[in-house]
């Protein structure tokens, strides 16, 4: 796959004195879905504000299908719409009375015609099942569609990159699932997911590759398994081995399970890999 | 309960001499019972304004007419020469909150109670004037080694200016209750207002809520710690309260600008607005209510 989004040496310090990211090179192919992992404080907000462009970068490059964007107001333009940032708290985000209005202010700001926008607005209101909310004044709304708006806002712009950092914060079990649904559609549709998390579980549930930061710095960035079999670098990061793969981990130890073709990523695997044939179906 | 002492006393002494002290009487308390029955089925939870714009049954109507019509009914009742326009918007405006609308009759008093108090207070200082010596009026009393009266000229001023006041509070109450605040900052925009008002409308629109949200839950976390227990500690719980809140307002207005600038904002707040069809019938009502307000304006006292 070739590369959709390459950041190359970027590096970034808040008020030229804490440094935040520190020399960051990754590449993203298109129809990826990673999770970005790391403590409080590791540089996941900032990397995924640089990779946006609301950050200017202080050093370094951002390479967007093949093109370097040099950071002057129309790359920062192809920047911002090529690559979508939902944020942590969709408060910060949503700023419109109605959730029709909130989700038409991306695409507005795209100067397309007014029956483009509204069909964005209605497809993504559609994909993101808040259509029945598309008179609602957002402040009424519940945690679960106050972020699936937010989602909305961005898939309307039609990105093919989407980060989103920490989505599943402050979100119950029910949404969560519901949100995760929502991700691997998306990602199924071709748009690249990439993810902040200190969810482990559900960072190693949802994504394939696994980006792990620690101090500013990108120390481990493998498939997810792999990531997580490396001792040193979860401590290094703060993160703990998610609750399935460390329980399959004893039960591989003790030989209790009956295959062993890999890791299980989700409990249907589990039970299957534990013998129970139709935990799949 | 205050509004209808307040609108007992500003009737009484509004038709002092002006009608038997018996029927005045009875007026008054009718009014007080009103304001008194009222009182005891007003709902604990007030619905927010928006929720009942939001469910009004005019909400579908073209906003810029509603907005425009309202308007204009304001121009024509505060150049008023008399109180018949004022009395007549005042009258007409539960008709169509609540009639046309649909909403609760008890919502739209609940609305009006709080300007309706302050313009009766308003009404009742037009009314008297203070005087160290006795000076005979329609009517008057002594309170605090000073006499207050109230003169037949005071009594068409205060009739005029409140008629007038409670007129427009009428209009703009209707406008309320029947179209959404971005509708109204969208006819706004239409109508050509500065691109920097209308982007703060929208913001502050919004940060209304955030904050009312965020200052409830820091006054419930503050109460949780005995922040509240008595008067000297909840003043200074309070003081916390908002300077935290103001802290938090510039760290939410920073995070904002960024979530709008990774939507590509360059200049100017810009959402999706939808302008209804504007019927025959909704502009011969519209037109017919102008003229009927136009018309008793110009009548003689």
């Amino acid at each position: 796959m070739s590369d959709l989004l390459k950041i190359e040496n970027v590096s970034y310090q808040y008020d030229g004195k804490y440094r935040a990211l520190n020399n960051v090179s990754v590449s993203f192919a298109e129809g990826e879905l990673v999770a970005v992992l790391g403590s409080n404080g590791a540089g996941k907000s900032t990397f995924f504000l640089c990779c946006n462009g609301v950050l200017k970068l202080q050093s370094g490059k951002i390479v967007y299908n093949g093109v370097e964007l040099k950071g002057n107001k129309k790359d920062t333009f192809t920047l911002r719409q090529a690559v979508g940032l939902v944020f942590q708290d969709p408060d910060s985000q949503i700023i419109a009375g109605t959730v029709e209005s909130e989700v038409s202010f991306g695409p507005l700001n795209l100067e397309l015609s007014k029956e483009e926008v509204e069909k964005r607005v209605e497809e993504s209101l559609v994909q993101m099942d808040i259509l029945r909310y598309r008179d609602y004044a957002p402040h009424y709304l519940s945690g679960g569609e106050k972020k699936r708006v937010s989602i909305a806002d961005i898939l309307a712009m039609q990105p093919s990159i989407i980060l989103l950092d920490e989505p599943t914060a402050s979100l119950d079990p029910q949404n969560t699932d519901a949100l995760e649904h929502i991700l691997l559609a998306l990602n199924e549709s071709g748009i690249t997911i990439i993810l902040s998390t200190h969810d482990v579980n559900f960072a190693y549930r949802i994504a394939n590759r696994a980006i792990v930061f620690a101090d500013g710095e990108i120390i481990a960035d493998a498939n997810v398994d792999e990531v997580f079999s490396q001792e040193d670098t979860l401590k290094k990061a703060g993160l703990k081995k998610p609750l399935l793969y460390e329980a399959f981990e004893h039960i591989q130890k003790a030989g209790l399970c009956k295959r062993s073709e890999k890791k299980p990523r989700t409990i249907e695997e589990f039970a299957w890999l534990m013998g129970d044939a139709d935990a799949l179906a | 309960m205050v509004t209808g002492i307040l609108s007992m006393a500003f009737v009484w002494f509004l038709f002092a001499g002006k009608a038997p002290n018996t029927i005045l009487a009875a007026a008054c308390i009718a009014l007080g019972a009103f304001f008194w029955h009222f009182s005891r089925h007003q709902h604990d939870h007030p619905l927010p304004i928006d929720i009942i714009a939001q469910s009004s049954k005019l909400n579908g109507v073209n906003a810029s007419l509603k907005f425009w019509t309202v308007l204009a009914s304001i121009a024509i009742c505060i150049s008023s020469k008399n109180c018949y326009t004022g009395i007549f918007l005042m009258a007409i405006a539960p008709v169509i909150a609540v009639y046309a609308g649909g909403m609760d009759f008890d919502h739209y008093l609940q609305i009006l109670m709080l300007p309706l108090g302050f313009l009766l207070l308003s009404g009742l200082s037009l009314l008297f004037s203070v005087s160290m010596t006795q000076i005979e009026g329609v009517a008057s009393f002594r309170a605090l080694g000073i006499w207050f009266y109230a003169t037949t000229s005071s009594q068409a001023m205060a009739a005029l200016v409140v008629s007038r006041a409670l007129g427009a509070v009428s209009c703009l109450c209707i406008l309320s209750v029947t179209t959404r605040m971005p509708d109204i900052i969208a006819v706004l925009r239409r109508s050509h207002c500065p691109d920097a008002i209308i982007d703060l409308m929208y913001l502050v629109y919004r940060y209304i809520f955030i904050l009312m949200s965020l200052h409830h839950e820091m006054h419930d976390a503050a109460k949780s710690r005995l922040g509240m227990k008595d008067y000297k500690t909840s003043l200074r719980s309070t003081g916390m309260v908002y300077a935290n809140l103001l802290a938090r307002s510039y760290h939410f207005a920073a995070k904002n600008f960024d979530a709008m600038e990774s939507r590509c904002y360059d200049t100017g707040i810009r959402f999706l607005e939808h302008s209804t069809k504007i019927t025959m019938t909704q502009g011969w009502v519209c037109a017919v209510l102008l003229a009927v307000g136009a018309a008793l304006s110009l009548m003689p006292l």
